[in-house]
């Protein structure tokens, strides 16, 4: 929760995808790990580290996020905050397709706080393709609560 | 938090598959936040600190792999 104030009180451009994302559309299961796409500008990335250090009490790790890695040949990075369990996944693109601007997200409200969330057809977009169990088991689910169809 | 704790009978591994979960009370992103607490109490997973860059999503996943049973 201290995270995703901090994602809207910077104004950080994100949609929460994997787990957390499923959580509230009522599939829960334990993670480690909070997935996000973030818009893919360098201002929403200094957002980012902003919401970062505002989390992780300025964690001087943060600074090692950059707009030269998550704009070019680092399109995913993972940070570990020093303590605590949970780690965070930021994309600004996964494979040709999926960015923030194409995932399909709808607003949630958790204690106050808007989180912007993929849709139960986004999920299952990103999830049915991949080859990892766990996605793929995510998928069957999100196919069989929300009743989704495969697009031609 | 209460939940509401019924006994179901199921003459099938099938059958129960089938049947809806108990509701729960609890919104569920609380749910999930309060299950992470326990899954991570139960079975804490080490993860190196700091910022990691991946060049694929694969590449991600791999990493985690190496840390992560699932």
């Amino acid at each position: 929760m201290r995270v995703l104030r901090a994602f809207e009180s910077a104004g950080l451009e994100y949609v929460l995808i994997g787990a957390a994302a499923m959580a509230f559309h009522g599939l829960v299961r334990a993670t480690a790990d909070l997935d996000l796409f973030i818009r893919a500008t360098p201002e929403n990335i200094e957002r980012l580290r902003t919401a970062l250090r505002e989390a992780f009490q300025g964690d001087p790790e943060i600074n090692a996020i950059s707009s030269e890695d998550l704009l070019g040949e680092y399109p995913a990075v993972r940070y570990a905050p020093p303590t605590g369990n949970l780690y965070l996944d930021v994309l600004t693109r996964l494979g040709e397709a999926a960015t923030f601007e194409t995932v399909e997200a709808e607003i949630k409200d958790i204690d106050g706080t808007s989180v912007r969330v993929a849709t139960p057809a986004a999920l299952y977009r990103l999830k049915k393709g991949t080859v990892r169990l766990q996605d793929q088991a995510d998928a069957a689910a999100l196919r069989e609560r929300f009743n989704l169809k495969d697009e031609k | 938090m209460k939940n509401e704790m019924r006994v179901q009978k199921f003459r099938s591994i099938e059958e129960m598959n089938k049947a809806p979960e108990p509701a729960s009370q609890e919104p569920p992103f609380e749910r999930f936040v309060r299950l992470c607490a326990q899954y991570w109490a139960i079975a804490p997973k080490p993860y190196p600190r700091g910022v990691f860059k991946f060049r694929s999503i694969e590449e991600a996943q791999k990493a985690r792999l190496k840390n992560s049973s699932y």
